[in-house]
């Protein structure tokens, strides 16, 4: 039994864990929910050995774990899989995987062993393998949680802690996920499964401990709840907001138009090919698509940090000096530099750059005020405009990406992945800001990428499928999302 | 701000602490020891003044580093860019005699500049265009430019008697002038003090030094939003090229007058702990430069009174370093809030993943 005594956790002034009590058995899978910032990710930290609690104490099967040891918490049967991948980017697959529980124990570094036992442990969970050596940067997302619940698994854990694993996943990757864990769960492991997404909290586990605010406000199990009720323990009181309703486009004058857009990897592999749709002002239009299938080159091509192999990307829009303001998938590798201030994170978009920048001097107390501001209008919750990205929430850092996105007062959005990892209450207020962007006065076009499809249903007027590379307009009334999912997932018809 | 200044410091006294420790066990006394070392780098007018002719290149070469280090370009070859710019001074300096004197010395001192842009233009170029890593290009470039240098001071450029393997002299009119004589205080160092406040104020007040600060910070970020890679890598190392440069014809203009081997005693290399110690601030490179200066000086006077090897200052010097580092982790940090409390929002919040929202 894992066990976690009144632990306490502080940061600053924030109490992060305030006297939490956890249990988890053998054989269950135990969710642990709550909003962002709630400490679930804090408390998973103190179990995994990455933090130590100010108080308390974990204990595994009678025996209390070092605090503050990774090493001692693997050793113990505890490993962890965290929400943000921690892979060794510019390492390949076989070498991220040598640094878990794989190695022969002999000393001697054998990567075509460490590749096999991989393989046949993948094979058994129904993973798909990358190539072989296979770099990790270029890999999708969903590829590297498996590759990191395969690292945590190599080490044979009685514990495995999951935080948010899901929320990279695909509808169709989502049941085999879970019927993962329920094996995981018969072989008598115990899973932890830290998500906000209730629905799957009920379908999969055994029982349900919420947190709010650092504290246990309840455990509960899936029969004796419900998401509704589920929703209002975690937020405080009832008021979930509901999702804003679907609009449907009112085309304007297109303002991004890609033509034949293709791009070839250094190896001469294609992946985009020949991307051809348009974007108009007063639309929301959604690129739906299970990750790895060219999302991420397409947002690199669309921000110009790539150039494609060939075709356009046009901005039809007539005024001088329409821009785009892209929101990459990545908040903490490609969005945000985590040890500057938010006021220096802010400028980072060339077009608020260019507005505190005059004959090439930065005028500091204008962003400050600019920043200042914009935390008010956006209510980030951060001390202030001195304070580093580093030091925010999850939820709180993607606010500001969305505010300095529409700071820059752009033509269009290119929003990728915009909510993943944000709560019911974080991704409403997103997906507000999206549709106040779109059909309020300015009449701003948006191109939401995701992998979520219940996202893009929700607030997309048009949908386009991207699979291996190529777009497909779906029909302008299907909502269906089976047979969306099965698009996504590349079937023909 | 004060606490980045008081850092150092700190760190000096600890090494400080250390080194007493050595000296003791060595049965030398620690008290004689410093004092020869604080009399020998500012016991004196002329102390003082020669501490500081001995810091001017650091100035030069700290900032240069400084530079490409704050945009993640790793340039070690400040000593190779030094040393070209010394080659391009010398070689100019015999003909400038007919100039006037202002011209003559815009003339010597736009030639280092130039010829340390070429250096670390040329690996920042590599670097940008064909992905060579700086790293090895400019060490590579250091041996390059030290043989070329040995090489023109027994060839072309070799003095007329062909004697010595030294260079003709610079014109009158291309040497920069001493004040107070027989001090040596010249203009080169009123110039690296400008320079230090010229490259703050571009590091940290212009829009082109923001960018060059985050892709140092982050590169991928940085190119997600338009920071154009390539050409500004090109050009910080060019510019951190022709600092290094800079402080080599200042060099030739205000002390040496000519070219000789081993010209550099290592100022590109030992620019490097100057930069690190200022936590890449140009305006602290000032008191780190000064700081490498004095126990460069010092150390003779050490050696003359009480008989302890000048290497016993690299010791100092390397203990300096190793502590300024120790002294900044987060653990220091932590320590630093609990003693003094929450200096500022940046210091009171923990760089951890999850922070609640309350």
């Amino acid at each position: 039994m894992l066990r976690a005594n009144a632990i306490t956790k502080r940061f600053g002034r924030t109490l992060a864990l305030d006297a939490v009590d956890f249990q988890a058995l053998p054989g269950e899978i135990h969710a642990l929910v709550g909003e962002n910032g709630a400490g679930k990710t804090t408390l998973m930290n103190v179990l995994a050995g990455s933090l130590a609690a100010d108080h308390g104490e974990a204990i595994l099967d009678g025996l209390p774990l070092q605090a503050g040891s990774p090493r001692a918490a693997l050793a113990a049967g505890i490993a962890a899989v965290h929400q943000s991948p921690m892979l060794f980017e510019r390492m390949t697959w076989e070498e991220n995987l040598a640094l878990g529980g794989f190695d022969t124990g002999t000393g001697a570094l054998d990567l075509d062993a460490i590749a096999a036992r991989a393989r046949s442990l993948g094979a058994k969970l129904g993973f798909e393998m990358p190539p072989d050596g296979a770099t990790v940067e270029n890999r999708s997302v969903a590829e590297r949680v498996r590759l990191e619940v395969l690292r945590a698994l190599s080490f044979n854990p009685r514990v495995l802690i999951l935080d948010e694993p899901t929320s990279v996943l695909a509808p169709s990757q989502l049941a085999p996920f879970l019927d993962l864990l329920r094996n995981l769960r018969g072989e008598g492991r115990i899973v932890v499964l830290i998500t906000h997404k209730l629905a799957e909290a009920i379908a999969v586990a055994d029982r349900i401990t919420v947190l709010r605010r650092g504290r246990v406000v309840a455990r509960t199990t899936p029969a004796e709840t419900s998401e509704e009720n589920l929703a209002g323990l975690m937020i405080g009181e009832l008021v979930a907001e509901p999702a804003p309703a679907a609009t449907p486009s009112h085309s304007g004058a297109p303002v991004l138009q890609i033509e034949d857009l293709t791009l070839d990897d250094h190896t001469g592999r294609r992946i985009l090919d020949r991307l051809s749709f348009r974007v108009a002002a007063g639309e929301i239009v959604g690129i739906a698509g299970v990750d790895g299938n060219g999302q991420t080159e397409l947002v690199e091509l669309l921000a110009g940090a790539r150039q494609p192999s060939s075709g356009k990307i046009k901005l039809l829009d007539g005024s001088p000096g329409a821009t785009m303001a892209v929101i990459p998938q990545n908040r903490d590798l490609d969005g945000l530099i985590l040890d500057m201030r938010l006021w220096e994170n802010l400028i980072l978009a060339r077009r608020l750059r260019e507005q505190v920048t005059s004959h090439g001097w930065l005028n500091a107390s204008h962003a400050i005020d600019l920043c200042r501001e914009l935390i008010d209008r956006f209510r980030i919750r951060a001390p202030g405009p001195e304070t580093t990205a580093g030091a925010l929430s999850g939820g709180n850092r993607q606010r500001l990406e969305v505010a300095r996105a529409i700071a820059s007062r752009p033509k269009v959005i290119v929003a990728h992945n915009i909510c993943r990892g944000l709560d019911l209450a974080a991704t409403a207020e997103v997906h507000r800001t999206m549709l106040d962007f779109a059909f309020g006065p300015g009449r701003g076009a948006v191109l939401l990428i995701s992998s979520d499809l219940d996202e893009l249903l929700a607030i997309c007027g048009r949908l386009l499928i991207i699979s291996r590379g190529k777009i497909r307009e779906t029909d302008p009334g299907e909502r269906d999302p089976q047979r969306l999912g099965l698009l996504m997932a590349g079937a023909r018809d | 701000m004060l606490s980045s200044i008081a850092k150092p410091f700190a760190a000096l006294a600890l090494a400080a602490a250390l080194i007493s420790i050595v000296l003791a066990a060595l049965g030398a006394s620690p008290l004689g020891v410093f004092a020869a070392l604080g009399e020998g780098a500012f016991g004196s007018w002329y102390a003082c003044v020669d501490t500081v002719v001995k810091s001017t290149p650091l100035v030069f070469t700290g900032l240069a580093v400084a530079l490409a280090f704050s945009g993640a370009l790793w340039n070690i070859g400040a000593d190779g860019q030094l040393t070209i710019g010394a080659i391009a001074a010398g070689a100019i300096g015999p003909h400038l005699g007919n100039f006037p004197h202002p011209i003559a010395i815009a003339g010597i001192l736009a030639a280092g500049c130039l010829g340390g842009a070429v250096w670390g233009g040329l690996a920042g170029w590599l670097r940008a265009r064909r992905d060579v890593n700086e790293v090895i290009s400019t060490i590579m470039l250091n041996f390059v430019a030290v043989q070329a240098l040995s090489w023109v001071v027994h060839g072309p450029l070799m003095e007329p008697s062909r004697a010595y393997p030294t260079s003709s002299p610079i014109a009158r009119a291309a040497q920069l002038e001493f004040y107070f004589a027989p001090s040596r205080i010249n203009l080169g160092m009123l110039l690296a003090v400008v320079l230090a406040a010229v490259c703050y104020l571009l590091l940290f007040r212009t829009g082109a030094g923001f960018e060059l600060r985050a892709m140092g910070r982050n590169r991928r970020a940085a190119t997600f939003f338009g920071v154009r890679i390539p050409a500004l890598t090109f050009w910080v190392m060019t510019l951190s090229g022709a600092l290094a440069g800079l402080g080599g014809a200042v060099q030739v203009s205000a002390i040496s007058h000519r070219l000789y081997e081993k010209l550099s005693p290592g100022w590109g290399f030992e620019a490097i702990a100057v930069a690190l110690v200022a936590r890449l601030n140009p305006l602290g490179i000032i008191p780190a430069a000064i700081l490498f200066g004095a126990l460069d000086n010092g150390s003779q006077a050490m050696q003359r009174t009480q008989g302890v090897s000048p290497e016993l200052v690299q010791v100092i010097q390397g203990l300096v370093i190793l502590i300024i580092l120790a002294f900044d982790t987060p653990a220091w940090s932590a320590v630093r809030e609990q003693i003094f409390g929450a200096t500022g929002a940046a210091a009171a919040v923990p760089p951890v993943a999850e922070m609640p929202d309350a």
